[in-house]
This record gives C-alpha cells, structure tokens and sequence, in this order.
C-alpha cells in the first residue's frame, strides 16, 4: 500500500484501524453539510460561487500536506480529514498537523494535487486531504489538556525582532495599544501573533472571494496556530492559511468581512416548513430598498410596533452593522473575527425573534412594556400634536409560523419529575417552571400551610388575571372567570371568628403574610360588591390584630387601595355596619380600635377613607335608604373620631396615604369651630378653601 | 444597533472581550466568537482566571465552549480600562498556591463552627452538592 514516493506514510500507524471511523466521519461531515444548508439556507449570490468554490477549495485545500515538509509533529493521534472537516462541522477533532506550504495558496493547491494524487493510492481511504502522520514524542499538551502550548514562547523567540515589530500592534488581543509586542510575549494568554500580510495579494482575493463560502463557513475549527517543530519562516504563510480556515480576512485586507460586504437577501427556510415560505429576512436590505410587504398572512406577525420601528430602520439603513468598530480594537485586526458569519447571526437574531412571537403575556415583559409604552407614548403625541403618525402595521417581518404547539413539559405518570420537551426554536420553554404537584396541606405547620394555600391561589389568580387581559367579551369567557375568582374566594375561607380564634383563622393567617395581602389586593378588583364588603368587613373587625402582625412587615398599605375603591362604593348603611366595627369596645385592650388605628398608617387612611364617603353620601343627597338608627350611629362616631384624634399626641398620630379633603367639612358639619381649627391644626390638613380664619 | 428594542441579545457582544462566570465559581476572559439561542457561548483565547485576596492569576485555556445554563452573568470588558487594576498578577502556581490555603482556612473554619453549633445542640443542614440558589 505504501506505494507513494518518499514521504513515509506510515499506513499501519496512520488508519488501519481507524479506516471505518475515518469514513463514518466523512459521511456524517456530509450530514452535517445538509443540515447547515437547510438550517442556514443557502445564499442567492453565494449558491453559484459555492458550486464553484465549495468543490474546489477542499480538495485542494490551503492546508495541504506539503510533501517536502517531513519534520511534521503530530499528538500521536490520527490525522482527521482535513476535506472533511472544511467542508463540514467536523465533529471530531483529534489534532491534525497542517502544514505551511512556503508557496502561494494556489500553487499549493496544484502541487498538493499532484501529491495527493500520488498518494490517493496508498491511502485506502482515497481521500486526499487525509494526512500523514509521523510519531512524536508525547508533548506537554497531549498529556494535560489545559495547557495549550508549551512551546509558545520558545517559537516565538525564533523571530526577528523584526517579525514582531511588523505586527500591528493593533491586532493584539488585549490592551492593544498598552503594551508594547514585544513583551506581549509574556503574556501567555496571547495565543495567536498576527502576521504582517503576505507579499501575494492574489492571496488575500481569493480568500475574500466569498466570505461565505460554504466550505468554511460554520466550521468550529478554532485552531490555534500550532507552532511547534515549525520553521519560523514558514509561520507567516502558514499563519494566512490558518486564518483562512478562518473565513475571515485576516489582517491583511481593507475590508473586513462583515462591515464592508453589502448584506444579501438572505433566505432563510427552517426545516419542516415548506420552501414556500421563502422570503427575505426583514433586514434584507439594501440592494432594492424596498419593504418587503409580500408576506402570505398566514405567517405569524411581531408587535406591531416593533413592526413599524423594522420597517423605519431598514428604510433608514440598509447594512447589517455586525461589528462596531471601536478605537483601538479593530475587527480587521483580529483574525478570528467574523467567525460567525453574518447568516449565522441572522439566523440567531430570527430564533429571538420567534422566540417573542408568544401568546403568553408573561413571556418578555420587558419587551411587551416597552411596546405598550412607545403606543401610548406615540398615542399621546398624536392626540397633542396632531400629527398623524400612525402607520399601517406592517407586516414586514415573515417569520416561520410556529407550526404547532406542543407540551413543553411532559409528565409520565408515576415518575418523579418532568421531561422538559423543547425545540431549538423555542427553548424557552424548556425551562418551564410550573409547578404541577399540588401540595399536601395536611402536612407542616399552620404557617406553612398558608404559605401555601398562599402560593396556589396567587397561581388561580394570575390565571384570572390573564384571562381579564384577553378581554374577550364573550359571555362565556365572562361566566368562567367570575367561577374561578368564586372559586378563589370560596377557598380562602372567610368567615366570622372571636378574637380568640384569630390566630387560627384562615383567612387572617393569610392575610398576615404580605403575599397575602397582595393577594387579597390583586383579587379584590375581581370580586362582586358583596364579597368585597365582606373582605373589608373582616379586615376592619380584626383590624388591630393585623395591625399587631403587621408590625416587622409594614405591607398593610398594600391594601388600602383596592379597599378604598370598595368603600367608594360603599351603601351608607354598608359603611355604617364597618365603621361600627371601629368603634366597638375591645375586651382585652381599653383602646378603641378607632384609637389604635389613628395611629397606624393603613388604620388611619381606612379610616379617613370611610369618613370621606359617608361624607360624601351626605353631601351628595342622593337618597341613601339608611337603616333606624343609621344617623345617630353616624353622628356618635364621627364625634367619637373627633374625640380620639384630640386626645392622641399628635407624635403618635401618624400620616395617612391620603388625606381626603372633605374630612373639614364633615367635621364643621357637628362640630364647633374651635374643635375645628384644633383638628384642622392636628391633622395638618389644608385649610378650606372658604373665608380665612374660620373655614366654617 | 438593536434590532430588537426592548430586549437584550449577545448579538452585539461578538468579537469582543468578555467576562464570563459561571456557575460552578470559575471565572473567563475571552472573546465571544459564537452564540446561538440557548446563550451558549464559544470563547477564544480564554483565560481562567483566579482570585484570591487581591492577587490574581490567569490560567490561559484556550477555547471554551459553554453551555449557556451554566452562565451565571458576563460582560465586555472595555479594553482601554483593562490595565486600571489595583490587583496584582501573579503566576499560576502561586495563586494555585493561595487558592489551596484559602480554601484549606475556609473549610477548617466551617469544621470548627459545625462542631460548636454542634455543642449546643443545633444543627445545620447541609446543602450537599447543589448549587446555592
């Protein structure tokens, strides 16, 4: 077998046994091949350079074995195909040798034909990028996989100083401009040295033909520019062709491969979606300047305004800016720039993209809000300024209609957790967090189980809330959501309780934890008038126990709000029924609760709250169909109110969420006007609007 | 440019420095040549990097690929400021060195706090080998 002329190929050594592997790797190097073609799409411009290029480039690869080249180092490890792996992903790479040719690329080209030709022979494999191999001794780096190469600064000392200093400083990986090349020698994390360009410029052409050459393109093939055993006068050129499997333009061209290169209509196709779905990525560009507004309708959209800004952008700028060039780091310079190829990104950029095309409100809040927001905002300015700048939502962005919908989260039944089910182009969900086991309330402490009884109705709840937000108007979708808030209701549990069952209480134990409250908050909106009377009844009668327990939290003025808009709509003898519950006499405290709450910030707006309606219905003459004794009731307390808020220090008195304004006028109402002025003063509340002194 | 206002993309950070840390403590410096969806990072001319105290030390690695779950949080490293470091570089040994006593003090402190919880009764349950969430 061993047919070939002088340089040894150590057949035996090389791939007897490796034969099969060898062969399984090209093949699956075509797989691979395949499937980036029907991933990435095959570009328009580039599909008739590829039939041209990606043929020829491989097999007459830049790194090619160079015959006369003997003192070749390898790891000891066969040789993978060089072809292969160009052409394709590469899956394995065990290290293989390449070798600078000392000529320019295309004359290498034919002479490593000819040479493989020679050898196509001896190799079983009748491949001819397949490489010889030669026994080496083991090497640091075979031995521990972090290092990566020992013999780093020992090469590079090879150089002339004038090599280093040719090299553009520029280029080096860190602090560029700092530190001097010469002692970025030191720095070991300095793997590569840019090389001056070569004296061939056909070389550089070539090279830049296509930079998206397909042969090149998507390989993972970071190679570090392995120095060892080489001649230091081979490095430059062999440095080029090792950036070539770089697809980047090295440190050689004026263009670098993603700024200059006017972007192309990519065509973008996801594998089971139909080829007719062909259409031009939103960016695309340039060459016709036009919107693209063809797109079947079936396809799923963005936002609309996120449309809108597409379409602004592309009409404003057509290059797809991949790379800012910043001062002293400049894309040109570094050799491994572009690595991702423009339609990778594009491709990545798209699966984002579809990724935010959910139904789920939830998903991408910072992306819904900020949508919402620029609406409005642009809502506004239209309103103001009159002028009109609504567009039409576009449908400029085609993207691939999410086919179907599956289970993200699959259960077997009897198993003990969840197989998360996912496609690349929705990963998200893969990391649902949802939990599906329902706890045992039996088990754990009285805190624990709120806590839990907590967490599951907050769930019910965002469910409720996320059909409010899909504001269907369908009686049906109604119907279902006032049963789930009853059912959220019912399962909280409220009922009357003594003062001493308090701890015990459901409800309250609910309401002691501030999710609790926020969840009460959140649910009151939800709930009929009754039901909400009766959670603000509750909530006054055990006022000073929760007012206790609130101590270390201060969330009760989660609360006030929703509650305050229930007393809003508060009957007069509804709100005489809670302000009753007020001024009851406690029988383990002589404080009235009334006392206690002037001087509790939630306490206090509850109650000004409740003055301020009965305030209101009275002034209002509506009729109010009080119950017997309604009036007195009133009456008493609002004198009663008075009396306390005198008595309190006013340091103890603490500040409300909100002062409402007709609280003077309700007291002027029963009361003298000296009172008055000594509550006006305590209460700090702005004097009315009437003759100065004296409001009354 | 961001091509999608309102959310955040790697798409921006290609070819440039970063810093990367990741979930298991380990910290890497390298330029972010490759992402894709999941936020799987492919890094070259990495370095691993090790601080102990104010010293610090670089392991070069070369290239990473990560999984993007492992990826606790990263961000470009602005290259001029890059020298303004008030930390010291040494050699991989010695912060190997200073890893392993700090590492040794650690544990012998936690022994000792275990064993004097353990005195008064108390004790703490340990979270074996999961992550710290």
């Amino acid at each position: 077998m061993a047919e070939g002329g002088e340089p040894v190929i150590l057949e035996d050594y090389l791939l007897a046994e490796d034969a099969p592997l060898l062969e399984e790797m090209a093949e699956e190097d075509e797989e691979l091949d395949l499937y980036n073609e029907m991933t990435f799409g095959l570009d328009r411009d580039s599909a008739e350079e590829d039939a041209t290029k990606t043929l020829v480039p491989p097999e007459r690869s830049p790194e090619l074995l160079e015959p006369e080249e003997q003192s070749r180092v390898v790891e000891g490890q066969p040789p993978t195909e060089e072809q292969g792996e160009l052409r394709g992903e590469g899956g394995m790479e065990p290290e293989a040798e390449q070798v600078g040719s000392e000529e320019e690329e295309e004359e290498d080209e034919e002479q490593g034909v000819e040479e493989q030709e020679d050898e196509e022979e001896p190799n079983d494999l009748g491949d001819p990028a397949v490489m010889r191999a030669v026994q080496s001794k083991p090497t640091l780096e075979s031995q521990d996989s972090a290092v990566l190469d020992s013999r780093i600064g020992s090469d590079w000392a090879e150089f002339g100083q004038e090599d280093m200093l040719a090299v553009d400083p520029a280029a080096w990986g860190s602090c560029p401009s700092t530190i001097p090349p010469h002692h970025m020698l030191e720095d070991k994390a300095i793997l590569q040295v840019l090389e001056r360009p070569p004296t061939a410029t056909n070389v550089a052409l070539d090279f830049l033909g296509s930079p998206v050459q397909r042969g090149y393109v998507g390989s993972p093939r970071h190679k570090r520019p392995d120095f060892r055993g080489m001649s230091p006068k081979s490095f430059p050129q062999h440095f080029l062709q090792q950036s070539a499997g770089y697809m980047s333009p090295g440190p050689f061209s004026p263009l670098s491969p993603n700024i200059g290169t006017p972007p192309r209509s990519l065509t973008m196709h996801f594998g089971p979606v139909s080829h007719s779905l062909d259409s031009s990525v939103f960016f695309s560009p340039s060459t016709s300047g036009q919107l693209n507004l063809s797109v079947p309708s079936h396809l799923t959209q963005l936002h609309p305004q996120h449309q809108r800004i597409l379409t602004q952008r592309q009409q404003q700028s057509g290059t797809l800016q991949s790379v800012s060039p910043k001062k002293l780091w400049s894309p040109k310079a570094d050799p491994c720039a572009g690595l991702m190829t423009c339609k990778e990104k594009d491709w990545v950029v798209k699966v984002e993209m579809i990724q935010l095309q959910s139904e789920n409100l939830d998903d991408d809040y910072y992306y819904q809000t900020y949508y919402h927001r620029l609406e409005h905002k642009q809502a506004e300015e239209e309103l103001l300024g009159g002028r009109n700048k609504q567009e039409p939502p576009k449908l400029v962005t085609p993207f691939i209609q999410k086919v179907e919908t599956y289970n993200s989260v699959v259960r077997i039944a009897g198993s003990l957790g969840q197989v998360a089910v996912s496609t690349c182009y929705s990963p998200r969900r893969a990391i649902d967090a949802v939990h599906h086991a329902l706890v045992e309330e039996a088990a754990g402490s009285h805190r624990l189980r709120a806590l839990h009884r907590i967490e599951r109705l907050f769930l019910q709840l965002l469910e409720v809330e996320e059909m409010q937000r899909k504001m269907s108007l369908a009686t049906e979708e109604q119907e279902h959501k006032t049963q789930e808030v009853g059912r959220i209701y019912q399962a909280l549990n409220i009922r009357a309780c003594s003062s001493e069952e308090e701890a015990e209480d459901e409800f309250l134990q609910v309401l002691c934890v501030r999710k609790g409250k926020k969840l009460t908050a959140r649910l009151l909106p939800h709930l009929a008038p009754e039901q909400a009377e009766k959670i603000l009844l509750t909530i006054t009668h055990h006022l000073p126990f929760l007012m206790k327990k609130d101590v270390p939290d201060e969330s009760l003025p989660l609360l006030y709000s929703p509650l305050n808009e229930v007393v809003g709509r508060m009957t007069f003898s509804r709100l005489i029924e809670v302000l009753q519950e007020m001024t009851r006499t406690l029988p383990e405290s002589a404080e009235l609760p009334l006392t206690m709450a002037l001087k509790n910030q939630f306490g206090i707006s509850l109650l000004y709250s409740l003055l301020s309606r009965g305030e209101g219905l009275l002034s209002s003459e509506t009729p109010l169909e009080p119950h017997i004794g309604d009036f007195e009731t009133w009456t008493d307390t609002v004198f009663l109110v008075a009396r306390e808020l005198s008595q309190v220090p006013k340091a103890l008195l603490v500040e409300p969420l909100f002062l409402p304004s007709n609280l003077l006028s309700l007291f002027c109402r029963y009361l003298d006007k000296q009172t008055v002025h000594h509550l006006e003063a305590k209460m700090e509340c702005s004097p009315l609007p009437s003759e100065a002194p004296m409001p009354c | 440019m961001n091509y999608m206002p309102g959310t955040a993309s790697l798409i921006q950070d290609i070819d440039k420095k970063h810093l990367v840390l990741l979930r298991d403590g380990r910290t890497l410096i390298g330029f972010l040549r490759s992402i894709d969806q999941f936020a799987n990072l492919v890094l070259h001319q990495t370095v691993e990097r090790i601080h102990v105290g104010k010293k610090y030390g670089d392991i070069p690695r070369g290239i990473f690929v990560v999984r993007g779950e492992n990826v606790v949080l990263l961000g470009e490293i602005d290259l001029e400021k890059e020298s303004d470091t008030l930390l010291q570089q040494v050699s991989i040994e010695e912060i190997l060195e200073e890893q392993r006593v700090e590492l040794q003090a650690k544990q012998e402190s936690e022994k000792l706090k275990v064993q004097a919880l353990k005195e008064r009764g108390l004790v703490v349950p340990r979270a074996d080998t999961l992550d710290e969430y």
